[in-house]
């Protein structure tokens, strides 16, 4: 039976291989030999992928971060409701193993589009949306305990970073110094084999929750003035910046302080920057960060920094559920401020965005709100 | 019995007005009794007929047709089978231009003495069947005559019958008129004798030469010298009709006379020209049914009297004993003492008073129901070969229900079911189509597609016009070829199976009911019987969708019609509760059959989607290390098998390995479709 699609570019010459890309494909490798193995055997072939549900995480409480458990789930070919999943399972391998020949990378879009055909007789995609991919790398990642980098996997860009820092980003010298009004960009990967910190004179990490404050604190030279770094993440922070704090802040020994929303959402960024999050939790010793300190906005905010009732926004039920879940959660049942906190904001029964503090002034926040906090050490752990 | 008294009242009073405001002013008198004696007159029963044909199902056109050949075809199958004669009918349908039709009916019945073909054809009520208790078609001795009468009073032409009794004697050969104020034949050819037509083969000669219409040999097969049909009767009657296919027609009661008669052959010409044979698929005749006398149950007090004043027996007991079944002398005694009459007092004696009580007595006397072997059923297995024949599909059942008893009469119900197929309007070809778009009275072109084809709801109908991007109310006439063709092929492809409603044929001694359908108690028991459980849908109080045919058969000495043109059978608790246990009986079966194919489709669902992976699966391992891709695909096929079946062992809630596909019992036929789960070609 002729098949029709050549697929696989043989023209293409095999990039010179790392020893961390030797080893990824031998794990890779290991993957597809199971299942000859077990159809020599005549059994199911089966995978068993490390749980990445909350029930098989748990909170490390020497090591204050989240740890992912022991547990896996079998993924069996023979399945009916697993058997479209194992074959993705599989087609992701070979799609990886296709760009670490190549000595290339894409992003997770990129991948599921090399790998997204209509399967030989039916009328079935491989894969439907991006959706129904993502997981599935996720799922390679963490059964053959390879990082999505070392896959050659990436995800798009989300946040950036400005400040008194010198990198080396694959080569190219940059200067987050000179870096305009929009920043240095940061990448999925930041892997010390692509970025490198040259030099570093700044004395701490400010982590904004998204792009509009970051750009008040650039714009009014924030960084310069405290001689800190900037960065955010666009609302939750993707991997590589979670990975640029967690490096700077052990490598280079900076102290990372987060600026966020008043309101459930906010105390979760801070809390997966911190303790790591349930989906991730196999990277958290790479990504958390245990000593990471949160600024604002807090609910006493309102009275302390005499905001007007008409810019805080009503808790809807969702928020209510959401910061009761959050109080319980283990890193934060044991500590007494973060119970107040969240009990006060339920008890003020509004939200507050950092925006807000612009009622008082344009530049309150960065003039004002953060120099004071700074000066009196007033965070919450 | 010829003729019928009217007793219209006598107008003895002033008809009109009332009298106060007129004050004392004699009222005029328009007529006398005198004058109004002189109009008074006997009424033919011909006459009656001829202008209430309604009432004999001669309402319109399209119907005489049908009602012309059902009834023509009734008496032969009733002469066959009497004669014990395996049934060959030969039906012709020719058009003589101006809505006219010619239709010859042939059969190789016993054919008819030279004496009584005249009384048979040429008069009303004459006939064998009404005075006896034995199942048959026919009942009253109406029918045939009274077609011939219509095509006479439409056409002016006369009925032709040619009558053949043996090879050896000659052929009757009459033109026969009814004289329909007296009520008597007319015989016009032979001057007024009929004429004879020698054996052999001058006979065949003498009919070519004077263009007598006879069938005289069998098909045969290719080579084989055919036979002669050597008896048998045709009768050929012109008549006014309507030719038009679809629901109700006279190719439909071939059609459904062939499934309930398979041991009958029907050649069928229609007007234009198609041949269309259904042949037997049996030589086996139905048993003969035999005649009973009344059962005392069934009796009214009416006939009770008649059959008192027309007994030769002298006394009462010898009167009960004689005239009724299942009366034996001590019921006869039992029946006598409850009446406080003497079993032995005369039975000419009896009066209307004494009828009376002995009426009452009857009633209030246990008498053992009536011996019920006077009824021939058509017989699962026949049920089974006649509706698979005709019927396409992929599941057929049967059931016949022992005989039980109403009003004193036996009767008997089998019911007999076809699951799948496809629904007559995906059968159609485009030729025909484009014809009955051509002869349709309907309006619209929903109320066409509803009308014309059996088992097609609203719902169905609007799909498939949606299908074709037509309008439902566009009319059927004036579509041009490219629209025919859309519509054609809309219905070819649309899927019906949710939107088809169950077709119900129904049956009374083998006879195609085709008409009143909502009346009849056929179709109340199956809308009453709840159809959910055995895996069909259905709305409430309505007929059960998806692609299913029933066809039930009510056999009796007496079949309970709720009007004379024999078209619904009443609803008798007694009936109506063996249609229930009968459709109940088929039901099951039926359902047992979804679910196993269900659970088939299932499966077979489970090992295509493992299938469908696979090769990826193989790809992608062989992209990863290398291993040869068809050879690891092969024996993930080969793990594949063995898990799903065993997976499908494990579907059965019993914890018994799967069903061998015997175990619905008896009288159930499943016809393999081709089409398997595919595999990928390896």
């Amino acid at each position: 039976m002729a098949k029709k699609s050549p697929k696989k570019s043989s023209t293409t010459a095999p990039a010179a291989l790392s020893k961390q890309d030797v080893k990824t494909l031998n794990s890779l490798r290991g993957l597809a030999d199971e299942v000859v193995r077990s159809a020599e055997r005549g059994r199911t072939p089966s995978l068993d992928i490390p749980s990445r549900s909350l029930s098989n995480v748990r909170y490390n409480k020497s090591k204050r971060f989240i740890e992912m458990g022991s547990g896996t789930n079998r993924r069996e070919l023979f399945n009916l409701s697993q058997a479209k999943s194992y074959m993705q399972t599989l087609l992701v391998g070979s799609g990886c193993k296709q760009l670490l020949e190549q000595g290339k990378t894409t992003s997770i879009r990129g991948l599921y589009y090399l790998l997204k055909h209509t399967i030989e007789g039916s009328r079935e995609e491989t894969f439907d949306d991006q959706a129904d991919c993502d997981p599935i790398i996720e799922d390679v990642e963490v059964s053959l305990d390879a990082l999505r980098e070392e896959l050659h996997v990436y995800a798009s860009n989300r946040g950036s970073m400005v400040g008194n820092i010198l990198l080396n980003d694959s080569g190219d010298e940059i200067d987050c110094t000179r870096m305009g009004s929009g920043g240095y960009s940061i990448p999925s990967i930041v892997e010390p084999e692509i970025i490198k910190f040259a030099k570093c004179d700044a004395k701490f990490v400010l982590h904004v929750e998204k792009d509009t404050v970051w750009r008040r604190f650039n714009e009014d030279k924030f960084w310069q003035q405290y001689n800190c770094i900037l960065t955010h993440g666009s609302g939750q922070p993707p991997r590589g910046v979670r990975r640029l704090l967690n490096r700077l802040h052990n490598e280079l020994g900076l102290p990372v302080y987060c600026l966020l929303d008043n309101d459930p959402w906010g105390y979760y960024i801070y809390s997966v920057i911190k303790q790591g999050s349930i989906n991730l939790a196999y990277e958290s010793r790479r990504m958390a960060i245990p000593n990471a300190r949160y600024i604002g906005l807090r609910s006493k905010d309102f009275t302390a920094c005499g905001l007007s009732p008409s810019v805080t926004i009503r808790l809807n039920e969702q928020d209510v559920r959401r910061a009761k879940q959050i109080k319980t959660y283990p890193w934060f049942v044991n500590k007494k401020p973060w119970q107040q906190e969240i009990d006060l904001m339920l008890k003020n029964g509004f939200k507050l965005e950092v925006e807000a503090l612009i009622s008082k002034d344009i530049s309150y926040v960065t003039e004002q709100y953060v120099p004071e906090r700074l000066e009196e050490q007033d965070f919450l752990d | 019995m010829s003729t019928v008294n009217e007793q219209s009242p006598l107008v003895e009073e002033p008809a009109s007005g009332n009298g106060k405001a007129e004050g004392h002013a004699a009222p005029r008198r328009r007529m006398t009794a005198e004058m109004m004696a002189a109009q008074q007159r006997d009424i033919s029963v011909s006459e009656f007929f001829a202008k209430n044909r309604h009432l004999l199902g001669f309402d319109n056109p399209r119907k005489a047709l049908l009602t012309t050949v059902k009834e023509a075809v009734d008496n032969s199958l009733d002469a066959c089978e009497e004669a014990g004669i395996v049934p060959e009918i030969w039906v012709h349908i020719e058009s003589t231009g101006n809505n006219r039709f010619k239709v010859g009916i042939q059969d190789n019945g016993p054919g008819i003495m030279k004496k009584t073909i005249p009384l048979i054809f040429g008069k009303l009520l004459y006939g064998s069947k009404f005075h006896r208790l034995r199942m048959s078609r026919g009942q009253q001795g109406i029918g045939i005559s009274a077609a011939g009468m219509y095509g006479m009073l439409t056409t002016g032409k006369p009925v032709k019958i040619i009558s053949r009794i043996s090879p050896r004697r000659p052929s009757h050969y009459y033109e026969i008129q009814i004289d329909t104020q007296k009520n008597r034949p007319e015989i016009l050819n032979g001057r007024g004798e009929g004429e004879d037509i020698p054996a052999g083969e001058k006979g065949h000669a003498y009919i070519l030469e004077h263009g007598i219409e006879w069938v005289s040999h069998y098909d045969a097969a290719e080579g084989e010298k055919p036979a002669e049909v050597q008896h048998g009767t045709r009768v050929t009657i012109e008549l006014e009709g309507r030719y038009q296919r679809g629901r109700g027609s006279v190719d439909d009661y071939l059609e459904q006379t062939a499934i309930a008669n398979p041991h009958v052959t029907l050649h069928y010409l229609d007007p234009e020209g198609n041949r269309k044979t259904y042949p037997r698929s049996t030589q086996k005749l139905p048993p003969e049914p035999k005649e009973i006398k009344p059962h005392p149950y069934g009796i009214e007090l009416g006939r009770l009297v008649t059959m008192l004043k027309e007994t030769k027996a002298t006394t009462l007991s010898q009167f009960l004993t004689g005239s009724f079944s299942r009366v034996s002398s001590s019921v006869a005694r039992k029946i006598c003492e409850e009446a406080k009459l003497s079993p032995r007092a005369s039975s000419s004696r009896i009066g209307r008073r004494e009828a009376d009580s002995l009426f009452e007595a009857i009633q209030r006397t246990r008498i053992s129901p009536p011996s019920t072997d006077c009824i021939s059923s058509i017989g699962e297995e026949l049920l089974l070969k006649g509706i698979s024949h005709v019927v396409p599909g992929e599941f057929y059942v049967a059931a016949t229900r022992p005989p039980a008893v109403y009003r004193g009469n036996p009767f008997l119900i089998e019911v007999a079911l076809a699951y799948g197929g496809g629904n007559p309007v995906q059968k159609v070809t485009r030729d025909t189509l484009a014809e009955m778009l051509g002869e349709t009275d309907a309006r619209t072109l929903r109320q066409f597609i509803m009308t014309s084809f059996e088992g097609l709801g609203s719902d169905a109908a609007e799909r498939i016009l949606k299908a074709s991007a037509m309008g439902t109310r566009q009319s059927p006439s004036k579509l041009d070829e490219a629209e025919i063709a859309k519509l054609h092929e809309a219905m070819r492809n649309v899927n019906l199976e949710s939107g088809q409603t169950m077709q119900v044929l129904r049956y009374a001694n083998r006879v195609p009911l085709q008409f009143s359908q909502a009346a009849c108690a056929i179709t109340q028991a199956v809308m009453n019987t709840n159809w959910r459980p055995y895996g069909l849908s259905q709305s409430r109080g309505g007929l059960p969708s998806g692609p299913v045919t029933v066809m039930v058969h009510m056999a009796s000495v007496w079949v309970p019609f709720t009007s004379e043109s024999k078209e619904a059978i009443a609803g008798y608790p007694e009936i109506l509760k063996e249609l229930r246990l009968a459709l109940q009986a088929v039901g099951r079966k039926l359902g047992m059959y979804l679910n196993r194919r269900k659970r088939v489709a299932q499966e077979g669902e489970r090992r295509n989607i493992f299938l469908r992976y696979l090769r990826e699966v193989a790809t992608a391992v062989s992209d990863l290390n290398g291993a040869d891709r068809d050879g690891l695909y092969d024996k993930l096929l080969h793990v594949a098998k063995r898990k799903t079946a065993e997976a499908d062992m494990r579907f059965d809630q019993r914890g018994r390995a799967i069903e061998s596909p015997n175990d619905f019992g008896d009288h159930v036929l499943i016809v393999q479709s081709e089409s398997e789960p595919e595999e990928p070609a390896a």
